[in-house]
């Protein structure tokens, strides 16, 4: 017992110490930028953290990075940790749209700001204040740049889709991700209106990941063999894990004169140094560019902007000015904070340009 | 002389509150390598808000692992919980909401969510108690099960917009003290009575430390066998419920993994694997412990690849001494 009582004193003593110490600040001008990231295993966040890395190298920046690992909570913790070591202006990618309102409440809190990119702020988080802005690309579009790569397709092979009736196998990303939601009714809209059927044969998610798409696919492919014409995916991981295993279950006509040696086009979204290979290789047909380094380049200019200035309201960023006319998806959809907007755009990547971004 | 036996007494504090002085010595290490930044009250109160969740689990497990029994499921039965309560508990206007339409009073995702949980419980509990199932096993196809149900009830998406109410429930705070450490502290104190004031305490720590004895003895082994993981599920639908209105969402990636951090907390707060042996204020400390591992690193701006290994290396350290203490006493 006494050695007890001995302890909870020495713990007290050492605690009373350092929180007397606490107090100090450092006071050194360098510019200090905290970024919050979802998850640094999939590709498009790690380059786009690498990017956020070298540019703050570039300019002097002392970057505190944090990687959430995909969950929420700790993507929470580590702001809050941030917040007391006197971060106040962020880039973020955050875990879920649903936190970010929050997220921005606590930055608004100590007078800071922050820039999100790759999965979209409410509305809501963007009403937080002036100094809270989108820097990311519109889901949709990439959705649509999709739809007219396959129109290309077969407008130039009709002889594939007879009747124009598209028979797709289909990867969803993570269900109630915004991407996930955007991207297919970009897809679907954008078919529909150049007079396509669309007809998914088998439509699933595959969490964004290759392991899960390749196991899909397999199990696709032996039921609905011969029962479809087109494989799509969300995103260049699946579409890698759908690449996979059409090669594995022979689905390959060593034909690359329509542009892959498989027998089906099979589409991406992201262009990842992986995908572009496989694109090299006339395995993956064609993929949409989420550009990483925009979109990073973007937030961070705005963070910088933020943190050298004090607000960023109508800078134009990476060349990117803020938007002016609202657009269907959320949360650029909001006149009150389209001015708030900075949209990153796309790219559909073709036979044509992949080369260019290897 | 005097050094020798203060030598030898200092080196019988250390192992008897080896728990405690891992602890101390971590919150020094930390001091010194952020000049006492880390630990200011801001700093204390992030620490002890992150852990929040993670301590139910961890009391939970920690009785569990008294009994000589273990609990693979958490995590995901953590997820299931933060699910049912979040899905009762979404703005009525939201179109994508598991009840568009619909909204329920307060009490009812904090009931749902923890009934689910006692549910969960008392399945782990009937099958290790009276189905004879290795509870590594049962709670492994448990775990799976939890999975499932939490995919099918929510088709997979995101169980998002939670109304303000639900989400005070965790965000809210008392004067400067935040709820969530209240929560805890009242939760700890009703496992502290229990384990050390209740004649079914007692039972754990005997059915732990030897069953056959306990049963010699008089104590309804099955019976107290189905208790304790009920107990324990009825924490896990509360930390569910916490850990939904803390987010303000529940998804299929909720709390994953939490299952480890539970169990590596309450081993390197003492409690033993090898049954039998174990307080609360040990479970406590060890989830500090273990958060303050983790708010050090993410603190310092450690590499999140390297995290993940130091955490590995302190659960297989804390184990590894662990089985040396008893060994040596058997």
């Amino acid at each position: 017992m006494k050695k007890t009582v001995a302890i909870l004193l020495v713990l007290a003593l050492v605690c009373t110490g350092l929180f007397a110490q606490g107090g100090k600040e450092a006071t050194d001008d360098t510019v200090k930028i905290g970024a919050l990231i979802r998850n640094l295993n999939e590709q498009f966040v790690k380059d786009y953290a690498d990017n956020l890395r070298k540019l703050a190298e570039e300019n002097g920046v002392e970057l505190n990075l944090q990687d959430a690992q995909g969950d929420v909570a700790r993507q929470l913790d580590q702001l809050n940790t941030l917040i007391t070591q006197g971060y106040k202006y962020f880039v973020i990618i955050p875990q879920d749209t649903s936190v970010t309102e929050q997220m921005a409440q606590q930055i608004q809190a100590v007078g800071g700001g922050a820039a999100f990119s790759n999965i979209q702020p409410s509305v809501d988080a963007l009403k937080v204040g002036k100094d809270f802005y989108l820097a990311s690309s519109p889901e949709l579009v990439a959705g649509q740049y999709q739809a007219q790569i396959v129109d290309d397709y077969f407008t130039q092979y009709p002889e594939k889709a007879p009747g124009k009736v598209l028979n797709i196998l289909y990867l969803q990303g993570q269900l109630g991700h915004p991407a996930q939601i955007s991207r297919e009714a970009g897809f679907i809209d954008t078919l529909e209106s150049l007079g396509y059927t669309v007809n998914f044969v088998a439509k699933d998610t595959a969490d964004w990941t290759p392991d899960k798409a390749q196991e899909k696919m397999d199990t696709w492919l032996a039921a609905h063999r011969g029962k479809f014409n087109l494989v799509v995916a969300q995103n260049d991981g699946m579409a890698l894990g759908a690449v996979e295993s059409l090669i594995t279950n022979g689905l390959v006509d060593n034909d690359p004169s329509d542009g892959t040696i498989l027998s089906f086009p099979v589409l991406g979204i992201d262009a990842t140094a992986d995908a572009l290979n496989s694109m090299d290789q006339d395995k993956l047909y064609a993929t949409v560019l989420q550009d990483s380094v925009g979109q990073s380049s973007t937030a961070f200019e705005l963070a910088y902007a933020m943190a050298t200035k004090g607000t960023a309201q109508g800078v134009t960023a990476w060349g990117i000015e803020p938007a002016k006319e609202v657009i269907s998806e959320a949360p650029a959809n909001d006149p009150a904070v389209i001015s708030q907007c900075y949209l990153v755009p796309f790219k559909p990547i073709t036979k044509e340009n992949y080369k260019d971004l290897m | 002389m005097e050094m020798k036996k203060l030598l030898k007494d200092s080196k019988k504090v250390a192992t008897q509150y080896t728990t405690w002085v891992t602890f101390v010595g971590l919150l020094l290490l930390l001091s010194i390598l952020t000049n006492g930044q880390a630990l200011r009250w801001g700093s204390i109160r992030n620490l002890l808000i992150a852990e929040s969740v993670r301590s139910f689990a961890a009391l939970g497990v920690g009785m569990i692992i008294i009994t000589k029994g273990i609990d693979l499921s958490i995590g995901y039965v953590v997820c299931l919980t933060a699910s049912v309560a979040a899905s009762f508990a979404q703005n009525p206007d939201y179109s994508s909401a598991v009840y568009a339409g619909q909204s329920f009073p307060l009490i009812i995702p904090i009931v749902a969510a923890v009934a689910a949980g006692g549910l969960f419980g008392l399945f782990n509990g009937y099958l290790i108690a009276y189905g004879k199932l290795p509870p590594f096993i049962a709670t492994l196809g448990s775990m799976s099960i939890a999975k499932g149900l939490q995919l099918i009830y929510t088709k997979a998406a995101v169980v998002g917009s939670l109304n303000q109410n639900f989400k005070n429930i965790s965000q809210g705070s008392v004067g400067p003290v935040p709820n969530l450490i209240i929560y805890v502290a009242i939760a700890a104190f009703i496992v502290w009575i229990l384990l050390k004031h209740t004649r079914q305490g007692t039972h754990f720590y005997a059915i732990g430390g030897n069953a056959q004895a306990a049963r010699v003895s008089g104590i309804n082994v099955e019976r107290d066998l189905m208790m304790v993981y009920f107990y324990a599920g009825l924490l896990y639908g509360t930390a569910g419920t916490l850990l939904a209105s803390r987010l303000g969402l529940a998804n299929s990636l909720t709390a994953n993994g939490m299952e480890l951090d539970a169990i590596a907390a309450v081993t390197v707060g003492g409690v033993s694997q090898n049954g039998g042996v174990g307080k609360v204020s040990g479970m406590m400390v060890g989830v500090f412990t273990m958060g303050l591992i983790n708010y050090g690193m993410s603190f310092l701006g450690v590499d999140s690849y390297y995290q993940q290994l130091v955490k590995g290396f302190i659960i297989i350290i804390a184990v590894y001494f662990d089985m040396k203490k008893y060994a040596r006493r058997a």
